[in-house]
């Protein structure tokens, strides 16, 4: 009987000794999947004309586009010309489209409510633009930078996630439109691909 | 015809001034490096290539970055020092995001950093650069990521970081 203790004691010790050997990754948090449901949809986030929405009720009758963006992140300059013809193109089919603000940390440095107000008067943007106040939506989406997409189909489910398209410097140059072949396959009922996609982007401010 | 008798008497400092000479000569090695070595531009497949060849002989911490991004910029001094401390075992691959247009500002944060070895300057498409380094890394910058002699993962992350978290995964790296 003390064998088979000392036994179990020893492989314990190799085992906790073998973690030590593994690599630290510091992953992102869990990222939804395609397919998966659209979390948090019933939560009240705040518009920029004071309105009070839930990702359900901007939902429209062939799915939801939800882009966590940002005031200060050059890469949403970048993009930020593409901002307007895609959320036409999307509620033209039939999508609902909001974007959210999720960083909390530097709200007092260009990330208010009032400069979120500013931001979508100067860029004319014909769309939501709320406030996730603490980022409770970003963390459950799993989004990690600004911007950074999620379109969901009538089930709202996941159908595509990742970047607008291949080519943030220069609409003229890009050789990808992910997101609107998306949006276009998603209203035809065609195969979308690729599903997910990538592109370099500033990182989230999360609350500390 | 050189006089040699003329600078006979500066004979017993010779050493001192082939040292100072040396000296010169040594600075110049890392402050002197033209724009387009101490910035390189870079490709996804050149990228491997250059992490690899530090296989076998010292650990490697790859750090992205650009000039406007806030938190890249905090933690950019920290990499600098570690590099200097641990020279002998680790070398640091700085890779710059920015847009083309921002080049000369990168270059002249790299020189007012006092990085005096070569740095990289991302070029194509994103998603193709982004698996290059990682895929755990969803593309958010600052990225770094710390390799140790044999070119295994030690450690990998989005967001920026203090001189502790660097410090304490590149000894791990160089002790493994």
């Amino acid at each position: 009987m003390k064998i088979r203790k000392l036994v179990y004691v020893l492989l314990i010790l190799i085992a906790t000794g073998l973690l030590a050997f593994l690599p630290v990754e510091d992953k992102p948090a869990d990222r939804l999947d395609i397919g998966d449901k659209a979390p948090l949809a019933d939560v009240e986030v705040t518009d920029v004309s004071g309105e009070k929405l839930t990702l359900a009720e901007v939902a429209d009758e062939n799915g939801l586009l939800v882009n966590f963006s940002c005031n200060t992140c050059p890469w949403v300059k970048a993009w930020e010309d593409r901002y307007n013809p895609i959320a036409n193109l999307a509620e033209k089919n039939d999508i609902g489209v909001i974007m959210l603000n999720p960083n909390a940390a530097i709200r007092d440095d260009g990330e208010s409510m009032q400069d979120m107000q500013a931001r979508a008067k100067s860029s004319n943007y014909d769309f939501y633009y709320a406030l996730d106040e603490k980022a409770k939506l970003a963390e459950a989406f799993g989004a990690t930078r600004t911007p950074d997409i999620f379109l969901f189909n009538n089930d709202m489910e996941l159908v595509y996630t990742g970047a607008i398209d291949d080519n943030a410097k220069s609409a003229q140059d890009v050789d990808q439109q992910f997101l609107k072949n998306a949006i276009q396959n998603l209203v035809a009922g065609k195969e979308i691909n690729p599903q997910t996609t990538k592109a370099l982007g500033c990182t989230i401010k999360w609350p500390k | 015809m050189l006089n040699m008798r003329k600078y006979k008497h500066i004979v017993p400092f010779w050493p001192f001034v082939v040292l100072l000479a040396f000296g010169f000569v040594n600075e110049s090695i890392g402050q002197g490096l033209q724009d387009e070595e101490l910035l390189k531009d870079v490709s996804a497949n050149d990228i491997q290539e250059v992490i690899s060849s530090y296989k076998g002989d010292k650990a490697v911490l790859i750090n992205v970055w650009a000039t406007w991004c806030a938190p890249c910029i905090e933690e950019f001094p920290h990499i600098v020092e570690l590099q200097q401390k641990y020279e002998d075992d680790l070398h640091v691959v700085f890779v710059s995001a920015d847009f083309p247009k921002q080049r000369e500002k990168a270059l002249e944060f790299l020189r007012a950093q006092n990085v005096d070895w070569p740095t990289y300057f991302k070029t194509g498409k994103d998603q193709p650069f982004i698996e290059a380094l990682s895929d755990d890394w969803s593309g958010a910058l600052p990225f770094t990521k710390i390799l140790n002699n044999d070119g295994a993962v030690v450690a990998s992350w989005e967001q920026g970081a203090g001189y502790e978290k660097f410090e304490r995964f590149t000894k791990k790296a160089i002790n493994n």
